[in-house]
């Protein structure tokens, strides 16, 4: 079953005034349950904007966008973003508790078995400053699965971070997702990690329009030192290459 | 052929140099030393002044009249009725302004419908404010509460506002994305963040409106700090009416440095912990 579906959006910026530039055109795709679904495209494709657009922080101009929960009611969603946004004044635990439902056992029971899950539980009781810039990701990677939500958005979670404390975290991110198997819509420049990471990968071309829809089948565990994961990645650069180079000659598309 | 390597002079750490300063050139460059220092020039300066200018009561004149009030018993029922209608103004002035000041900052609708009313109220004096409290509620504790919360409220209101303008909307986005509910923005997002502006409306109630409840006093009768310090300034005795106004003065002094400071590092002690 479908948990997210897009039917042709469009998100047009300051409409109506002559500065009005169309940032994404005609987007339809579905998401189905449990799937971990990227969303890859050169910077200023709109990748963000449609993260923004399903959180409902951003207003789509046309076009539905429909969430369906497992429990009937309205869909529960968490958001990993590309910094941490903790509550500086707040301990991590209770960062954890501010974006929950309610204060029952039960929450502050999971909220500490995600903690758990991301190696902090010792530090439930610090301060988001106490901690390194990989420590408060992973808070917030904890926070997004501990609303225990229908749809996990996550824009480019790791770009902040150097190169090692990025790969530890997908791996971390990729043993949580095994776990739990929430339905994730995850955002990234970087093909190689979302190849990694994926089931499926929806790539956006500049103009904000879909240029290719490519499935992921490659078993998990995944790390891109595997030969048929360092294969994929470079096929799907390939076909990103040669979307750009359709970009750069107009006549080519038409 | 050979070379001679001149020896570079190795920097001090810093915890190099802090062992190499001698003790009484810590306490000499300190901040307590610094206030200290404040404190002395400015009591000099009081002792100078009043050994020129007869009409200027010096510290000796001025702690003798202080001690004749206290063995009159004129001190702490006069001090107590002042403290008290103080302290229920700036209460009010604290709770009203951060309520005002919180609509002010979250819609766009309660800044349109504040924003004139607060303008007007900050630009009209504690004096202003005394006279009319005094002609509509008379001479009783009311006239002082009320001129205290009028001139100190739109100082907290302003303050308020401009703390929750810029809350981070980095965090407000998240707390959107999460469907964190009113009540808790505003509990552990809004109130957090405003702690500082809050702190320096409060401070401003403080100063605003000791002025405002002296001044109503002055006028309006009915005993406290104002009608003494009126007492002895119509008798022509200004040793009396500087007595008054030190210990007042001293008071908030004393509040600001012992209550005020420590509750705002208590608000802060996140800041401290992540330094």
């Amino acid at each position: 079953m479908a948990v997210l579906t897009i039917k042709n959006l469009a998100k047009t910026f300051n409409v109506g005034t002559p500065r009005a530039s169309r940032v994404l055109d005609d987007i339809s795709f579905d998401v189905r349950g449990g799937t971990f679904v990227s969303i890859v495209g050169p910077s200023g494709c709109g990748k963000s904007t449609l993260l923004n657009i399903i959180s409902g922080v951003e207003e789509h101009t046309s076009g539905d966008i429909s969430l369906t929960s497992d429990s009937g009611g309205p869909a529960r969603m968490g958001y990993v973003f590309q910094d941490p946004r903790l509550l500086p004044w707040r301990s991590v635990m209770k960062n954890m508790m501010y974006v929950q439902n309610d204060r029952s056992e039960a929450t502050v029971g999971r909220c500490r078995k995600y903690l758990e899950m991301v190696g902090l539980t010792k530090n439930a009781d610090f301060f988001p400053g106490q901690l390194s810039g990989g420590m408060q990701q992973r808070v917030g990677i904890a926070r997004a699965f501990a609303v225990e939500p229908d749809l996990l958005l996550m824009d480019e979670p790791f770009s902040h971070l150097d190169a090692i404390t990025a790969r530890g975290l997908r791996a971390q991110l990729q043993d949580i997702w095994a776990q739990s198997k929430k339905t994730v819509v995850f955002v990234t420049h970087d093909v190689v990690e979302a190849v990694e990471l994926s089931d499926r990968i929806i790539v956006l071309q500049p103009g904000g329009r879909i240029f290719e829809d490519i499935t992921i089948d490659l078993p998990r565990p995944r790390r891109q030192t595997d030969p048929t994961v360092a294969t994929l990645q470079a096929e799907v650069l390939g076909r990103l290459e040669t979307m750009k180079a359709m970009a750069r000659t107009p006549e080519a598309v038409a | 052929m050979s070379t001679t390597m001149t020896p570079v002079k190795a920097r001090r750490s810093t915890s190099e140099k802090e062992k190499a300063t001698p003790a009484w050139q810590k306490t000499l460059t300190s901040d307590r030393a610094a206030r200290v220092a404040a404190l002395l020039s400015f009591f000099l300066f009081w002792v100078v002044i009043s050994a020129l200018f007869a009409r200027v009561p010096g510290p000796v004149e001025v702690v003798q009249r202080l001690v004749d009030e206290f063995s009159r018993g004129e001190v702490f029922g006069n001090f107590g009725s002042t403290l008290y209608r103080f302290g229920v103004g700036v209460a009010l002035a604290t709770v009203v302004g951060i309520a005002v000041g919180v609509i002010m900052g979250l819609s766009q609708l309660g800044r349109a419908f504040f924003e004139s009313p607060v303008l007007v109220a900050l630009s009209i004096p504690a004096i202003i404010w005394s006279f009319l409290t005094v002609m509509w509620f008379g001479f009783g504790d009311l006239s002082p509460i009320i001129t205290t919360f009028l001139t100190s409220v739109p100082f907290v209101i302003v303050n308020v506002a401009q703390g929750v303008r810029g809350v981070s909307r980095d965090l407000r986005d998240m707390s959107t994305t999460y469907k964190v509910p009113l009540s808790r923005r505003i509990k552990d997002l809004v109130l957090p963040a405003v702690t500082g502006y809050v702190a320096a409306g409060i401070r401003f109630a403080i100063i605003i409106g000791w002025n405002g409840v002296l001044l109503a006093e002055w006028f309006g009768g009915g005993g406290g700090v104002g009608y003494r310090a009126r007492w002895w300034y119509d008798a022509n005795r200004f040793g009396g009416f500087a007595a008054w106004v030190v210990l007042f003065v001293g008071f908030i002094v004393l509040l600001d440095r012992f209550v005020l400071d420590r509750v705002i590092q208590r608000a802060f002690r996140w800041r401290d912990a992540s330094a």
